[in-house]
Parts: C-alpha cells; sequence; structure tokens
C-alpha cells in the first residue's frame, strides 16, 4: 500500500510550455513587440487605478498570455479603467492600453 | 599662452589620472576644469563601494599625483577639434593632443516627477546623502533621524520615459552602500531597497550586496516604487508591486532616496564629436578601440564621458588614454 | 418634333442618362439616410425648418458651398480654385439657364437644352442684352476654366497651393476627376466651334471660333462641332454618372449637411444614419492631411480623416485606421466643411470595441477616496497624481484663499471614464461616470476644480452635473485674482504656453492660462498655438503609435518652444507636462497651478 502523505496536487501547476497554445501570445505580440522587453517591475500594478480596489494585476495577466495562459485573463482585462497610468510609468515604453485592447480582443469570446 | 602639447579636458578622477600619468611620461598637460575645482564627482562622495574606502583619500592621492600641473579652474570648453580646444567666449588653445575627461551628469530626480523630489520634504538623491555623509550625517529635513528609509534603484536609469534606455551599472551599488552606511548610523532603522533587478557586477559588490542583506537587515523589495504622495506628518508614502507575491505594497516611510542614474553629459553635444544615440560620446570602438576617438586621431577619451564607469575602470581608462597620447606625440 | 423634346440630337444621350442617374441615386441616398435617421433629429429638422435657422442655413450655402469660404482662410489660391469652379459652374448653369430661358421666351424644353444651348439656340445675340450674356457666359467659363488650371498645376505641384500632400483617390474619384478636368476644355472647344458656324462676336468662344474657321476652314469645324458636343455631352454624362459614388458627391452633400447642423443635428458617440451626411460631404481636399502629425512627425499617412472618412464611407474601415488618431482636433479645426471627424471615428471606435458592461467594475461599488469638506470641490485626476507639484500647488492655492474644500479623489477615485470613451468602450466608461457623478452629487458641492482636461471634458458633457459650475484650475486660479481673493506678484521672468487638446479645442479654454502667465510675466506665443496648437503625442485617444513615434511628435512641438527662448514652458495637463518634460534640456516645464502657486500669496484680510 503506498502512502499519501497528502501532497497529491489536484490540478496541475506547472505553466506547461510543452503544451500550452501560443498562437494568440504570439499575435499579440506580433503587433506590440515591445511586450517582450517587460521586466516585471511591477510599475504598472503599482499605480493601477483599478489596482487599488481589485486584485487586478496587469503585469501578471499579460505574463501568463506570453506564456500561453489564457484563462480568465480576458475577465482580469476587462477591470482594467484604460486610464493610462501605467503607461506613463513603464520604463520600457510599452503601450499598456494597447496590450489591454489587444489582449481582449484576441481573447473576447471563448475565454 | 604657449602651445600646450597635451589638453586634458575634466578635471575629475579621470582627468586628475590621464594629466598625472602624462606628466610622468614627460609630456606637460593643460587641465581645464569647468568647476572651480578639480575632483569631479568624487569630491562630493563621502566613501566609495564596495569598502568603505574614504573618497578624499582616493582624491588627494590623485591630487598629489598631478600637484604642480598648470590647471584652468571655471573654464567651460565648448568645442574640440584636431587643432585644440575651443573655451566658451570663443577663445581658441592650440594642442598637439587631447584627452576628452568629461565625465558625466547625475540624473536630475525632477524629471520623475511622480517620486516628489523638491516637492516633499525628506525625499532624496543619492547623492544628497553623499552631501549629508559629509557634512553632519543623515538626518531627516527637521533634523530628526529616520526611523524608516526606502531606497529606489533605476532612477533615471533603464528608463526610456525620462531618455535613459542604459544601466547605470553604479546605482545598485551605491544604494546598497548608502544602506549599510545608515544602518552604522541607525542601528534600529528599518531599512528597504526597491528594485527592479539587483546588478552587482564589480569586484567585491555581490558580497557587498549579501552583506547588507544578512549583517546589515537591509530588506530588498523587488518591485518598482511607482509613486510618491506625502502625509499629513511629513512622511513619504509609496507605491510599488511586490513582484515577488504579485501584490501591491504600500508603505510609509521617513526618508525616500532616490538611487540617480548618470546620464551623458549635457555639455557632450556642443564638443563636435560623435556621440552615441544615448549622448555619450562614442569610442572608435567597444574594444581595442575604446579610448580612441573615431573623429581625430590625436583626440582620446576616458571615463564615464564614453559610458558609466566605476572609479577602478575610470582611473585605468585614464592612464590607458594619456599612454597613447603620449605614444601619439611621439610618433608625430 | 414639339415641345419638350423639340430640339434634340443624339449626342444628348449621354448627359441625359447620367443626370437621370445622378438625381435618382442622390434622392434614393437622401431619403434613405433621413428617415433612417433617429426620430429626435428628425424632430430637430422639423422643428427647425420654418425658423431663422433656414435663412441662416442659405446664407451658409451659398458662403460655403459656392464661396469655400473657409478653404480662402486656409489658402487663397486654394480658396479660389474651388470658388472658381463651384460658384463658376453654378452661375454658368444659372445664366445659361438665364439666356435659354429668355431665347425659348419661357417654352418649356428638355434640360439638356440649356445646357447645350450653344448647340441648339443661335450662339450670336444682336440685342444689348443678348450681348451681355454672351459675354458674361464666356467670362464665366474663363473663370472656370482658370479652376481647371490651377487644379491640373495642384496634382503637379501641390505645394505652390500650401499643401504638402494631397488625396489620394479611389477609381470613381479619378473617373469623375478626369471627367471634370475635361468637361470645360471640351465646352470650350464645342462652343467656340458652334460660335464659328454662328459668326458670334464674343471675346473668348467668338474670337476662338473664328480662328478656327480661318484656320481649318468651315467645313472642317463642322466636323470639329459635331465630335466636340458628343465628346462635351459624354463627360458630362461620365462625370454625372461617377459622381454620386465619387468624392464628388460632396457638391451636393454639404447643402443638407449645412441645413440639418444649423437645426442642431449632431453625430453622437454611437453611429447614427446622419453619419452619411458628414461622410459624404468629404471632398477629400486634403487639408486636413497636413495638421496630422501623425502625417508630420510620424510618417503616419493612411489615416487621417480624408482617409478614415473615405474608408467607412466604402465600407472598408480598417480598425486601425480608425483607432490611429490622437484625435487631437488641429484637423477638425480646419475643415472646411465642419465634418466632426472626432465624433465620427469614436463611433466607429464604439462599433468596434463597445460591449455590455453590466458585471464590470462592480468593485468599484461603495468606494469613496474623498476627504475634507467643502462647497468647493476639486478632482485631481489619475494622471494628476504621478504629477504631484500640481497637487501641492493646488493645495497652497486653496489655503492661500482660504477655501474649505472637499478633495474627491485623494485616496483614491475611478478614473473619469473618457479614456474608455475615447477607446470606444462606450457601457464601460459610462460606468465609471456614473459612479463619480453619483459621488460628486452626494457631496454637494457647487464648483468642481479639476485639473485633468481629460476629467474635465469628462464632466462638462455630463447633463447631470449641470448645476454643478466645473472649471479646470486654471479657470478657477484666475477668478481667485480677479476677485482679490489671492495676490499674485509678478516680475520677469518669460514664459510660453502649450496649449493642451483636451483643454484648448476640446473645452474652448484658451485665454484664462495665459492671463494667469500674463499676471506673473511676460508671455511668448509660437505660431502654432490655440486651436492650431501642436498635440503633445502623449493622447489618450491614440492607443496605436508607440512610445517613439510619440516622442517624435514631442520633439516638434518642443523645437517650436525653444525657438522662444521663454524660460519656463507652461501647460495645464498632467499627460502634456510629463511629455514635455522629458523633452526638454534648456527650459523649465511647468504646469500653470505651480508658476501661480510659486507667486499667489493670501490676500491681507481687511
Amino acid at each position: 500500500m503506498s502512502v499519501n502523505f497528502g501532497y497529491t496536487i489536484s490540478l496541475p501547476r506547472a505553466v506547461d510550455l510543452d503544451r500550452n497554445d501560443f498562437s494568440v501570445a504570439l499575435r499579440v505580440l506580433r503587433r506590440l513587440p515591445e511586450l517582450e522587453s517587460c521586466i516585471g517591475c511591477g510599475g504598472c500594478t503599482a499605480t493601477c487605478t483599478a489596482g487599488a480596489f481589485t486584485e487586478f494585476n496587469f503585469r501578471r495577466v499579460q505574463t501568463l498570455v506570453r506564456r500561453g495562459e489564457y484563462g480568465g485573463a480576458y475577465r482580469e482585462m476587462n477591470k482594467c479603467m484604460l486610464c493610462g497610468k501605467c503607461r506613463l510609468v513603464c520604463p520600457r515604453g510599452i503601450n499598456t492600453r494597447a496590450v489591454v485592447m489587444t489582449i481582449k480582443r484576441e481573447l473576447g469570446t471563448g475565454y | 599662452m604657449k602651445n600646450h602639447k597635451v589638453i586634458v579636458v575634466g578635471g575629475g578622477a579621470a582627468g586628475l589620472q590621464a594629466a598625472a600619468t602624462l606628466k610622468e611620461l614627460g609630456v606637460e598637460p593643460l587641465i581645464i576644469e569647468r568647476e572651480m575645482q578639480t575632483g569631479g564627482k568624487v569630491r562630493r562622495w563621502h566613501r566609495l563601494f564596495p569598502d568603505f574606502t574614504s573618497a578624499s583619500e582616493v582624491l588627494a592621492t590623485l591630487e598629489k599625483n598631478a600637484e604642480g600641473i598648470e590647471t584652468l579652474c571655471g573654464v567651460m570648453v565648448d568645442s574640440i577639434d584636431a587643432t585644440g580646444v575651443t573655451l566658451a567666449g570663443g577663445r581658441h588653445i592650440k594642442a598637439d593632443a587631447m584627452v576628452v575627461a568629461t565625465g558625466f551628469d547625475l540624473f536630475r530626480a525632477e524629471l520623475k516627477e511622480e517620486y516628489g523630489y523638491g516637492i516633499y520634504d525628506n525625499v532624496y538623491t543619492s547623492a544628497d546623502i553623499e552631501d549629508m555623509l559629509n557634512g553632519d550625517g543623515v538626518r531627516l529635513k527637521d533634523g530628526s533621524a529616520p526611523g524608516r528609509v526606502a531606497f529606489l534603484h533605476c532612477v533615471g536609469s533603464r528608463d526610456e520615459k525620462v531618455g535613459q534606455p542604459h544601466c547605470s551599472r553604479l546605482c545598485c551599488i551605491t544604494a546598497v552602500k548608502q544602506a549599510m552606511e545608515l544602518r552604522e548610523s541607525f542601528p534600529d532603522a528599518e531599512i528597504y531597497n526597491y528594485y527592479m533587478d539587483i546588478r552587482m557586477f564589480g569586484a567585491g559588490y555581490e558580497e557587498m550586496y549579501r552583506s547588507a542583506q544578512e549583517d546589515g537587515e537591509v530588506r530588498f523589495v523587488r518591485g518598482r516604487i511607482s509613486e510618491a504622495s506625502p502625509t499629513i506628518d511629513g512622511r513619504v508614502q509609496i507605491k510599488a508591486e511586490d513582484t515577488l507575491l504579485g501584490r501591491p505594497v504600500k508603505m510609509t516611510v521617513d526618508m525616500l532616496v532616490l538611487a540617480v542614474g548618470m546620464t551623458a553629459a549635457e555639455s557632450n553635444g556642443r564638443l563636435g564629436v560623435g556621440l552615441q544615440s544615448g549622448g555619450f560620446i562614442a569610442p572608435r570602438d567597444l574594444f581595442t578601440g575604446a579610448v580612441y576617438s573615431p573623429d581625430a586621431e590625436n583626440i582620446f577619451y576616458a571615463g564615464c564621458a564614453t559610458a558609466p564607469k566605476n572609479i577602478g575602470e575610470t582611473l585605468n581608462e585614464a592612464t590607458a588614454a594619456a599612454v597613447k597620447a603620449a605614444e601619439f606625440l611621439l610618433e608625430k | 418634333m414639339d415641345g419638350f423634346l423639340r430640339y434634340y440630337d443624339h449626342f444628348v444621350l449621354p448627359f441625359t442618362v447620367g443626370m437621370l442617374v445622378l438625381f435618382t441615386v442622390i434622392i434614393y441616398k437622401y431619403v434613405r439616410w433621413f428617415v433612417r435617421m433617429p426620430k429626435e433629429d428628425r424632430r430637430l429638422v422639423a422643428r427647425g425648418i420654418f425658423t431663422k435657422k433656414t435663412a441662416q442655413a442659405t446664407g451658409e450655402v451659398a458662403c460655403e458651398a459656392l464661396g469655400h469660404r473657409k478653404i480662402w482662410r486656409v489658402n487663397p489660391t486654394l480658396g479660389y480654385m474651388h470658388m472658381s469652379l463651384a460658384l463658376g459652374w453654378f452661375l454658368l448653369i444659372v445664366v445659361g439657364w438665364i439666356e435659354a430661358t429668355v431665347h425659348f421666351s419661357g417654352e418649356l424644353t428638355a434640360p439638356h437644352t440649356h445646357v447645350f444651348f450653344k448647340f441648339f439656340g443661335p450662339t450670336s445675340h444682336p440685342t444689348m442684352t443678348g450681348k451681355f450674356i454672351n459675354f458674361m457666359m464666356d467670362f464665366l467659363l474663363l473663370f472656370v476654366l482658370s479652376g481647371v488650371a490651377l487644379a491640373w498645376f495642384k496634382r503637379l505641384r501641390s505645394k505652390a497651393l500650401g499643401m504638402r500632400r494631397t488625396t489620394r483617390h479611389t477609381l470613381w474619384d479619378r473617373v469623375a476627376m478626369t471627367a471634370l478636368w475635361m468637361i470645360f476644355p471640351v465646352r470650350l472647344v464645342a462652343e467656340s466651334a458652334a460660335s464659328g458656324i454662328d459668326g458670334s462676336q464674343s471675346f473668348l468662344t467668338g474670337a476662338i471660333g473664328r480662328w478656327m474657321v480661318d484656320e481649318f476652314g468651315i467645313a472642317q469645324v463642322f466636323n470639329i462641332s459635331a465630335v466636340a458636343w458628343w465628346v462635351y455631352s459624354l463627360v458630362l454624362g461620365a462625370f454625372f454618372l461617377a459622381m454620386p459614388f465619387s468624392r464628388y458627391m460632396h457638391i451636393f452633400t454639404e447643402i443638407p449637411l449645412i441645413f440639418m447642423r444649423r437645426y442642431g443635428v449632431r453625430s453622437g458617440e454611437r453611429a447614427s444614419s446622419f453619419d452619411h451626411f458628414q461622410i459624404e460631404a468629404c471632398s477629400q481636399c486634403g487639408v486636413c492631411i497636413d495638421p496630422c502629425q501623425l502625417q508630420a512627425d510620424a510618417g503616419i499617412n493612411h489615416v487621417q480623416s480624408a482617409y478614415y472618412l473615405r474608408d467607412r464611407r466604402y465600407n472598408r474601415l480598417r480598425r486601425e485606421v480608425a483607432e490611429n488618431c490622437l484625435m487631437c482636433g488641429r484637423c477638425e479645426a480646419k475643415c472646411p466643411v465642419g465634418i466632426e471627424s472626432n465624433t465620427l471615428r469614436l463611433n466607429s471606435r464604439s462599433r468596434l470595441n463597445d460591449q455590455p458592461a453590466e458585471g464590470r467594475y462592480e468593485y468599484l461599488r461603495g468606494v469613496d477616496g474623498s476627504c475634507g469638506e467643502g462647497r468647493t470641490g476639486y478632482f485631481a485626476g489619475c494622471m494628476t497624481m504621478l504629477t504631484p507639484a500640481t497637487l501641492s500647488a493646488m493645495e497652497k492655492v486653496f489655503a492661500a484663499a482660504g477655501e474649505d474644500v472637499w478633495w474627491a479623489d485623494r485616496n483614491g477615485g475611478a478614473c473619469c471614464g473618457r479614456p474608455l470613451r475615447l477607446l470606444g468602450e462606450i457601457a464601460a466608461a459610462q460606468r465609471m461616470t456614473d459612479h463619480n457623478v453619483e459621488l460628486i452629487l452626494r457631496q454637494g458641492v457647487t464648483i468642481l476644480v479639476v485639473s485633468c482636461p481629460i476629467c474635465l471634458r469628462a464632466f462638462r458633457g455630463e447633463p447631470r452635473l449641470a448645476d454643478i459650475e466645473i472649471l479646470h484650475h486654471s479657470q478657477y486660479i484666475l477668478r481667485l485674482v480677479e476677485q482679490g481673493r489671492i495676490l499674485m506678484s509678478s516680475d520677469t521672468m518669460s514664459y510660453v504656453y502649450h496649449d493642451p487638446c483636451e483643454l484648448g479645442r476640446g473645452c474652448g479654454i484658451y485665454d484664462e492660462p495665459r492671463e494667469v502667465l500674463r499676471r506673473l510675466g511676460t508671455l511668448a506665443e509660437v505660431s502654432q498655438n490655440r486651436e492650431h496648437a501642436f498635440c503633445c503625442g502623449g493622447s489618450l485617444a491614440n492607443a496605436e503609435i508607440d512610445s517613439t513615434q510619440q516622442d517624435a511628435i514631442a520633439r516638434t512641438l518642443m523645437a517650436q518652444f525653444a525657438a522662444t527662448d521663454a524660460r519656463v514652458i507652461v501647460t495645464a495637463c498632467p499627460l502634456c507636462k510629463k511629455m514635455l518634460a522629458r523633452h526638454s534640456s534648456r527650459a523649465r516645464v511647468a504646469d500653470i497651478s505651480e508658476v501661480a502657486a510659486a507667486r499667489a500669496v493670501a490676500a491681507a484680510t481687511p
């Protein structure tokens, strides 16, 4: 009898870069190549007007999309108010509002 | 005025070292310095990373070696060409060779208005901290000791939004050094470093970083502060994302220190030599031609005029530029 | 043949067919567009039609559709070119109709009889009236021909007419344009030949006719005449046929547009049938291309209003064309037809991006980051959080004035909604607006001071806030000074002012910030100011261009200011300030509130 120490993982937690579908990510990046230059400083999330009231995290959501993890991304991006503060603070000059719009457009149905 | 063999433009660490080397090699140089005193940025610094060497000791050595060298202080160089230098006001001084050691400017922290430098009390730059260390020690605006300090890395470095895409390389280690100095002064203070990447490339730097974490109890939060705001009691509230947690952080500190980057000297644009896209002077190449100018064979470059460098690198480069300038005169 | 078709020749057929198609299509289009207009809009028309607005509209039609007054203002040569074509042709028709009516003594004849009068009627008139009409017709023809010559010249050398770029055209446009260019030269040949045959004495066609007879002999001139009248009719027919499908549709469409505009009909943030009248009133003249900074600084030359309207008209509008626009309004300010291209673009965007917003922004429920008590409210806006110098300046101003202030978003607030609206998310934007309106109304303020021109515009357009006076901080500061509540000292400091798009063209606030600066020191002006001011490039209406392109736009703007030698570049918008500050080397960049607050002191209490 095998001993189960209670460490069973019910859901696959790993981001499976072997299996993930990158088609949406590639389309987003083709439109906005500078998004790949994100260094994850978190400035966007820190300054986020919506982030002050809800758990919306732009840095995290767009990173997930770039990794081919699209689940919930559309719903999350819909929390954005498009106020544009993040674009002003982004040290990489990323057109963050276009990232939001593009991801929403790509994932508008089905996710 | 006699025809100088070599003019050294700039009397900071690089300029002094280049001039001293030239003198050693038997060439009489002329130093032209825009400030009223030689010594450049090193004069403003208190102690140097990574081992807390006193900046004034280093400067004293540099000045001793350069003793007796003709120096024009408070004189601005307007432009440089193969025949010599033209001073602001139009006077031309002929020379057989030039060493350009014009250094760098500190990033104007006012441009990152969101951090409130010059607007709120108790937001300082790393240079201000050195001034205080050289004076009566680090104090808040009201003269009291800070209980909680946050350092912010990359202010005016790696930032497209202020036209400074390059990494200044030394602000990380400077912030760590200053954090440790503050720890020394204020054993009970809480000291935080907000960073986006920690870049510890020099000998002894990584060790100093680790020592700050372990021995100095300096906390490092991976996240760039997006903005600061004043509180009613004169403190500073900062906003960042702790990117390792994926959650926004809010923190009220007594003092916010902005680790300002090194930007290309604004005067570079007037010199009449080729520049890189970021405004630093362009050397012939980055490998075997680092001290040569592509514009004229008798112009040589040393120090931070071409890119951010630490003092050791700067002095080595100054020596190399001086030797090459002397060689050029010999071959002529 | 008698009566209506008494004067007939086969060559009139192409003209007649073209004309019938033209009027059928135009009437079909106008009726269709009109009946599909929202009921309120049609009611506006019905209510306005028997008022003095109709007379005003008639006057405007004469000034604009015929005289092209607004193009004259942009460039007199270009104005003359358009006027000679429009007014000249119009008068040719009117005078020609009078000529024919006089000649046929009011007999009812087919339209072609007037148009080809020189063929059907005798070309020489012995009477004084006849001679005068003959002279007029020649004179008008020459007038139109001068315009055609300029149009040819413009195609070759557009710069000479003050336009660096001209519009690129569709196939229909090319057909119509080629036909149009041929109409009058061919008419000259046809009428000259007819005059030669008839022995007319008129100064232009008569003279050429006599020369033709002398040169080629009367028999040849008969042949020339036969061919020329056919060609004339053919090019007229071709023009009329192509016209309703080409940009020349504007010739007629500007007229109903002018009338409906006078009656108060406007385009809105959702597309409506009225938009057709605006879209097809665009003549593609291209006056909007040169002012476009995307074209001048970022090398983007397929999105300008002329192209946008054209693409939308032909149902081939791509998302990027609708969305790649700063909506700065520089082109709108110059449009000779007064087309609301920004509003039209907005409704294209809402068609692309608007979606039901139920359930969105639920997290805003109960959010209230306000503090303080007072009848005066202050709304900083998201962007102002990144320019805290403005915040502390306003704090100082309020304190100096002794004003009790309710800080609407001191501890964070929702966005005003306009950024969403500008990208077409109307329903979502409405939720933001609702949130803020409720917050503001709950407080019961009488004045709301706003620091961000984007928020200002959002709140000014909100009917529920109509009872609250909504001021930009520059207006508020000027008022405090004028009321003597704060004192400002002046010195010799030199300023230059940058008009933010949303504050200037958007809200019409040009003078108050300047008045504040004049009270502080000397004020320099740049040539592109007020309604022609450049955009800083940071516009939230554009989510297409990258930061390199934004920077290119900002650099052009800064070069202008640098040339003035002013020590401080002042603006009144946090976004503009951010864009300007990073491109300024010598001059300081400041918000109007900072420079004012630095010199403001409380007025001594009596």
